[in-house]
C-alpha cells in the first residue's frame, strides 16, 4: 500500500512541476515571440529603406548594410553552421579568413542588388516558436506588380540581445544552401577550407 | 498507351516505401542469430538512414547530371533566354500577366485530380470553385478573380501527391531542358502529361497537336521569364552552380511537400559557450 501512495504522489508531483513548467516555458515563450515580430519588424523596414535608398553612394549602402549584418545577425554562428564538420577542421586563422570573407561576399551580393526597386512593403505575419527555442517571424514582402515573397527569419535570444540565424526564402534556407555549396567547394579542393577561402577571395570585391 | 502505364508502374515500385523498407530492415536478418530482430534505438536508426547533410548523399548520378546541368545552361544562355528577354522586352507586363493566368487556369483540372487523389476535398472544392470562377467571370481564365476573393492558388502535382502517399524523393535528376528533379517528380511529371486533358484531346484528334506543342512552349516562356530574376541570381552568386540548385530545388520541393505539419528547418544555433544562458531555455 505504501509504495503504491508514494508512487501515486511522485506521479502527481512531478506531473504538477512538469505542467507548471511547462507553463512557465510557454509563458516565456510568448513574450519572445512578440519581441521577436518587434525586432524583426524594425530590423525590416531599416533594410528595406536602406537597400532601396537611391540617394546615397553605393558605397554607402554597402557599408550600412554590413552594419546592419553585423549587430543584427549572428555572423560567426552562421559561419559555423554552413561550414559543417568541416569547422572543427579548420584553423583559427582559417576560420577567421572565411567568417570576414562570407561577410564580405554577403554585403556585395545583396548591398546593391534591390536599389532598384521603388515601393515595396515589408509585412510581418506572424511568428512561432520552435522545437530548439529558436523563434521564427513570417514576413511578406509585396513588389508593386502584386507579387508577395515570402521570408521567414529565425531567431534566437541570447544574452538579452535578438540575433537572426537563418533566413527562409520561399522555404528555402539560406543557411542549408550555402552549407550544400560550401561542402562541395571544399570536397572537390581536397578536404580543406583554404580552397573555400580562395575561391571567396575571388568573389570579394578587392578592398 | 499501354507502354506509358507499364513504364510508369514499374518506376513507382523502384521508389515504393514498401521496397524502401525492406531495404532499411534487410541488415537484421543476421547469419548468428537467424530471425532475431536487432534492437536498436531511435537516434541510432536515424543516424544510419537519415544523415544531417543529405543533400550530396542522394545524388549518386552527380556526374551525369552536372553534364546535362552544363548543356542545359549552355541551352539557356543560346537559345532560352534571349527569347526569354525578347519576351519580356517586346510584351508589355500587363499581358504578361494575362497568358501566365490563362495557362495556369488551364492547369487547374491538373491540381483538382491532385487534390482528389490525396483525398484533400477541402482544396479539392477550392480548385473547384477556383476554376469555375476564373473561366467565367475571369474572362477565361486571363484574370484571378478568384484570389479576391480569398481563394489563392495553391500548386499541386502528382510528385507532391506521390510524396504525401508516403514515396521516397528517390535520387537527384537533371532533366534534359527542364532541369532540376527527382525520380519521384519525374514521375510525377509523367502522370501530370497523363492527367491534362488537353494532351488527351490532342492525342485523339491528331490535328490538334498543334495546340498542345504550342502551350507547351508557351508555358516553358511564361515559366522562364517568370523566374529570370531569380535564376539569374542564383547562377552568378554562386560558386558551384549545380549545387545550389540542387540544394534550392530539393528544399523547396520539401516545403511544398509538407504543408499540413509544420517542417522544422535545420538552422544554425547559438554557441555552446554560452551554457548558462542556454540553460534558461531548458525545463
Amino acid at each position: 500500500m505504501m509504495n503504491i501512495n508514494k508512487g501515486s504522489f511522485m506521479k502527481r508531483a512531478v506531473f504538477t512541476l512538469f505542467s507548471f513548467l511547462t507553463w512557465v516555458h510557454i509563458a516565456h515563450a510568448e513574450t519572445n515571440c512578440d519581441a521577436a515580430k518587434t525586432f524583426m519588424n524594425d530590423m525590416g523596414e531599416n533594410v528595406i529603406s536602406l537597400l532601396t535608398n537611391q540617394s546615397i553612394s553605393d558605397k554607402e549602402r554597402a557599408d550600412q548594410f554590413r552594419t546592419i549584418l553585423e549587430n543584427q545577425f549572428n555572423l560567426k554562428a552562421i559561419g559555423k553552421f554552413v561550414l559543417g564538420r568541416y569547422w572543427k577542421q579548420a584553423s583559427d586563422e582559417e576560420k577567421q579568413t572565411f567568417l570576414n570573407l562570407f561577410k564580405e561576399t554577403t554585403v556585395a551580393t545583396y548591398a546593391n542588388r534591390f536599389k532598384d526597386y521603388t515601393s515595396e512593403k515589408f509585412e510581418i505575419r506572424g511568428c512561432h516558436v520552435e522545437p530548439d527555442g529558436g523563434v521564427i517571424v513570417s514576413s511578406q514582402i509585396m513588389r508593386p506588380n502584386g507579387q508577395t515573397i515570402p521570408i521567414n527569419w529565425k531567431i534566437f535570444e541570447k544574452k538579452g540581445e535578438m540575433r537572426v540565424y537563418d533566413v527562409i526564402l520561399e522555404g528555402i534556407s539560406m543557411g542549408i544552401t550555402q552549407r550544400s555549396e560550401f561542402s562541395s567547394v571544399i570536397q572537390k579542393g581536397g578536404g580543406s577550407l583554404e580552397a573555400l577561402n580562395k575561391a571567396l577571395e575571388k568573389k570579394a570585391p578587392q578592398s | 498507351m499501354n507502354y506509358f502505364f507499364t513504364i510508369l508502374f514499374s518506376l513507382l515500385l523502384l521508389i515504393s516505401p514498401v521496397q524502401a523498407q525492406e531495404d532499411a530492415y534487410s541488415y537484421m536478418d543476421t547469419d548468428e542469430h537467424p530471425g532475431e530482430i536487432l534492437e536498436i534505438n531511435p537516434e541510432e536508426f536515424e543516424e544510419i538512414f537519415d544523415p544531417p547533410s543529405d543533400l550530396e548523399d542522394n545524388d549518386p548520378l552527380e556526374s551525369i547530371n552536372r553534364v546535362t546541368f552544363g548543356v542545359n545552361s549552355f541551352l539557356d544562355d543560346i537559345l532560352f533566354d534571349p527569347i526569354s528577354a525578347m519576351y519580356v522586352g517586346v510584351v508589355p507586363e500587363f499581358l504578361r500577366e494575362r497568358i501566365g493566368y490563362f495557362l495556369r487556369n488551364l492547369s487547374e483540372p491538373i491540381v483538382l485530380v491532385n487534390n482528389l487523389l490525396q483525398g484533400e476535398m477541402q482544396d479539392a472544392e477550392d480548385t473547384l470553385r477556383r476554376f469555375a470562377i476564373n473561366s467565367t467571370v475571369g474572362l477565361g481564365g486571363i484574370f484571378d478573380v478568384s484570389t479576391d476573393l480569398d481563394i489563392p492558388y495553391k500548386r499541386e502535382d502528382f510528385g507532391l501527391t506521390l510524396a504525401s502517399w508516403g514515396f521516397e524523393e528517390g535520387p537527384y535528376i537533371v532533366l534534359p531542358i527542364l532541369g532540376p528533379s527527382n525520380l519521384r517528380d519525374t514521375i510525377g511529371r509523367i502522370g501530370d502529361y497523363g492527367f491534362d486533358s488537353i494532351n488527351w484531346w490532342a492525342y485523339f484528334t491528331d490535328d490538334n497537336a498543334f495546340y498542345s506543342y504550342t502551350r507547351t512552349g508557351a508555358q516553358v516562356l511564361d515559366a522562364k521569364s517568370d523566374n529570370i530574376e531569380i535564376i539569374t541570381d542564383l547562377k552568378t552568386n554562386s560558386i558551384d552552380p549545380y549545387v545550389t540548385f540542387r540544394s534550392w530545388y530539393t528544399e523547396r520541393r520539401r516545403g511544398l511537400s509538407s504543408k499540413n505539419e509544420e517542417r522544422v528547418i535545420e538552422t544554425a544555433q547559438p554557441e555552446d559557450e554560452d551554457e548558462e544562458n542556454l540553460e534558461d531555455d531548458e525545463y
